[in-house]
């Protein structure tokens, strides 16, 4: 009971300091917009280091990434010689699945099945939805065409209410993974040779994945306390796909580069792989969370009291944006896939929940992981509000007395900095942004080049609607405990 | 930790450093405080902003000139008084002094610089004794009284031409000038006349119709007013107020008598509507002023009542 309560308690806490800083600002922008604009200020200031700082990152892993396509992966980890147990290893594929069609699935086993790893390494899972009625066919379809290429393949079909399960793409894949370990079980596979890859239903691989994750498990020290996680790039569709949503997936692989330098900070996201050792032993994903790509990474974590990682593979795994042939379907469409991410925050009542029984981590790995998780929502969810929305509130609800004082005067001006500083580190932006860009299409006309560069200055409307505000509205659901059901993001390539 | 990892961390930490070095800096010049290094204090200061029209101007403060064109910022200032000065070339300067207050802005954002008399461009090529500007036709009138000619041209005085003569019936000098908002017509008054011309082909006046005018020998005319139809004018002396057609022979329409000989008068030109002002005599004997409006914009019974009043007076 009192955990519930302490859980409860936690669960409210992200969305109570978005929206007080929120508030709050506009509160002083009214009575006291001298104050107003001096934190408005130090948060302009902050945001111009801070995107200096990160660009900086963003250039480094860009750099990282350029290195290294080029490197067969697989002849490196055959350099390492036999100790190196690559001929016992075994890749486990499970690529959770409800209501993507074969148009989506299809690519993606075929970039599995020509990617440059020995097959009879690579076990394939596809973990259907029970409830979805075309799950047997479509099984019955990919069976037919991919069956006879790899060590196993498998179609597994989730039974719909089971107890304590949501419905969740975590239940859907545990499902599948048990199913595997007694595959694995029957063919005398153990665990520890095994590495256990989740990847959604349109994640296409590159040709060097399986090398790439082989060489990093081999060569890391405790391989089954790290998870790998490899750069999410969206290139499946990027060409077709319209502004917007192309922007918005762009800045998420950033996003992501990003993170993949701050080691210390770093918490896998969508596809990634890890020890199916350590998956079982920590009982799989959960399967009564939305978030279990990073749950997961938590899980592991607070089995391992704290010594668990997540090691940075340069090589990207592509998927598909999301979009509609309507604009305002688009945006709807990525609302609420940002709003699926932004729902994360539920970590954060789980992990300091978690922190508060468990005694071997040290109190300041404790803090320091529970803060910068809080702080990253939080964050996220008022950054946008505050740059465009409240920092020119001081000048508009000041009056006459707040206009006729230096700072009234100087505010609009350092806003305007940060504006052009933005803008000029959106030109960094967009030469990184075609480093990851796959070849163009022959169908697609050379003037989408042009559009791909223009479509830069949306960037101040994607970062209201698509930035703070589906982190704001997951905050909000959570403070008033209405949890969010997994919602797939719908995706189709048929949509040019 | 591996390469990357310590550039990282250096940059962390360099970011830091600068983010706590440049804060009191920007804070401080935000609020309007400037650091002396000598004393080890801040100051408080004060701001100028300057805009002009045009912009590009040399500011001076207390006769030094700065560094800097408008518009212009001229950033921590000690409190106290100043003389600024702001100078372009072919215009006439501008001169102020001002109080710098602490933490605050002065703004002298509305300053127009007036070029000086070297941009004085005479228009007219011909000898005139009036003129009117047609603003919506970006026009000027012209009318030389000792050869009763008029003339127009473009607002820069280009495109100068003779457009036609006024009859020599029509004296003295006309006082005003109203065109019609077809743009087709010109009214010409003075005291007791009105004299209608009309135009054609993009303001020429035209030979083939002649002008007409219209004597008002026993009233004083107050003013005139073309109806929105271009086709009749109101006309307002100080005895009544009549709506005539713009043609030859037009009987005037008697509207409204007056009992004052000079009123004010405004007409709403859109909603065709004359608002004047009259005195009446109250119960009690005094005489009141009142505002009065008269609707002329029911064009249809406005136009049967002139009809009807025309038959009228015919019979």
């Amino acid at each position: 009971m009192q955990k519930n309560k302490i859980k409860r308690f936690l669960e409210i806490v992200p969305g109570s300091l978005s929206w007080g800083i929120i508030i709050g600002l506009i509160l002083l922008a009214i009575f006291n917009p001298v104050c107003c604009a001096i934190i408005i200020i130090i948060f302009d200031f902050y945001w111009i280091v801070r995107t200096v700082y990160l660009t900086t990152l963003l250039v480094m892993a860009h750099h990282k990434l350029y290195r290294q396509k080029d490197i067969n992966w697989l002849i490196k980890c055959r350099r390492l010689g036999n100790q190196s147990g690559l001929d016992k290893l075994k890749h486990l594929v499970i690529f959770p699945v409800y209501k993507e069609g074969l148009d989506i699935l299809r690519p993606s086993l075929k970039s599995i099945q020509e990617c440059n790893y020995p097959k009879d390494k690579i076990i394939v899972v596809v973990a259907f939805e029970e409830r979805n009625p075309l799950s047997k066919e479509n099984a019955r379809n990919l069976e037919s065409e991919f069956k006879g290429y790899f060590f196993r393949y498998l179609s597994t079909f989730h039974p719909d209410g089971i107890s304590k399960e949501g419905r969740t793409k975590g239940a859907n894949a545990t499902w599948a993974a048990k199913r595997a370990k007694e595959l694995l079980q029957s063919a005398g596979i153990p665990d520890e040779d095994v590495i256990v890859s989740c990847f959604d239903a349109d994640t296409c691989v590159a040709k060097e994945y399986f090398g790439c994750l082989s060489y990093h498990f081999m060569t890391s020290p405790n391989p089954h306390q790290a998870s790998y996680q490899p750069i999410p790039v969206y290139n499946n569709n990027i060409w077709q796909a319209p502004s917007l949503a192309r922007l918005v997936e762009i800045s998420s692989s950033f996003c992501q580069m990003i993170e993949s330098m701050r080691l210390e900070k770093f918490v896998t996201f969508s596809s990634h792989s890890m020890s199916f050792k350590t998956l079982v032993d920590i009982d799989y994903w959960p399967v009564d969370m939305v978030s279990d790509d990073s749950v997961i990474y938590w899980k592991a974590f607070l089995f391992y009291q704290g010594n668990y990682r997540v090691v940075p593979m340069y090589i990207t795994v592509s998927m598909d944006v999301a979009y509609s042939n309507s604009f305002f379907k688009t945006i709807q469409m990525q609302y609420k896939q940002k709003r699926r991410w932004a729902w994360g925050v539920e970590n954060f009542p789980f992990l300091v929940s978690a922190f508060l029984t468990e005694n071997e981590i040290p109190l300041l790995k404790k803090i320091r992981r529970s803060l910068h998780l809080l702080e990253s929502h939080v964050t996220w969810a008022v950054w946008a509000i505050i740059l465009v929305f409240i920092g020119p509130l001081p000048i508009i609800l000041g009056g006459a007395f707040f206009n006729q004082m230096s700072i009234g005067y100087n505010l609009p001006k350092i806003t305007g900095l940060l504006f052009n500083f933005t803008f000029g580190a959106s030109l960094a932006w967009i030469v990184l942004s075609r480093i990851i860009l796959p070849p163009r299409p022959k169908e697609v006309s050379w003037t989408k080049n042009v559009i791909m560069i223009l479509e830069w200055i949306m960037v101040p409307l994607i970062i209201l609607i698509l930035g703070s505000l589906p982190a704001l509205d997951a905050q909000t659901h959570l403070l008033f405990g209405k949890y969010m059901e997994f919602n797939p993001t719908q995706k189709s390539k048929k949509m040019v | 930790m591996s390469k990357e990892q310590e550039i990282r961390s250096v940059l962390f930490y360099l970011s830091v450093a600068v983010f706590f070095a440049g804060l009191p800096v920007i804070l401080s010049f935000s609020l309007g405080y400037k650091f002396n290094p000598h004393t080890f204090k801040f100051t408080k200061t004060g701001i100028i902003s300057l805009k002009t029209q045009p912009s590009g101007a040399d500011v001076y403060l207390d006769g030094k000139l700065l560094d800097m064109k408008t518009p212009a910022t001229i950033n921590e200032l000690i409190p106290g008084s100043y003389t600024l000065k702001i100078e372009l070339r072919g215009h006439y300067p501008w001169i102020y002094p001002v109080n710098v207050e602490p933490r605050k802005v002065t703004r002298f954002e509305k300053i127009i610089l007036f070029p000086s008399r070297t941009n004085i461009k005479q228009l007219n090529q011909v000898k005139i004794s009036c003129f009117w500007l047609d603003r919506e036709g970006d026009r000027i009138y012209y009318f030389n009284q000792d050869e009763n000619i008029l003339y127009k041209s473009d607002l820069d005085g280009g495109r100068f031409e003779e457009i036609g003569s006024i009859p020599v019936e029509f004296s003295p000098l006309p006082k005003e000038f109203k065109i019609s908002s077809d743009r087709q017509k010109l009214l010409l008054i003075n005291a007791h006349q009105v004299c209608v011309l009309s135009l054609r082909f993009q303001g020429s006046l035209s030979y083939s119709k002649p002008s007409v005018i219209f004597n008002f020998s026993n009233k004083q005319i107050n003013d005139v007013f073309w109806h929105s139809d271009s086709y009749h004018f109101i006309l307002v002396t100080d005895k009544d107020v009549e709506v005539l057609e713009a043609e030859e022979n037009s009987t005037p329409v008697n509207l409204v008598n007056l009992n004052k000989r000079n009123s004010g008068i405004f007409y709403d030109t859109d909603k065709d509507t004359l608002y004047f002002m009259d005195f009446q005599k109250g119960d009690d004997g005094l005489l009141y002023n009142n505002v009065y409006k008269l609707e002329l914009n029911n064009k249809e019974n406005l136009l049967n009542d002139l009809i009807r009043l025309r038959k009228n007076a015919e019979k």
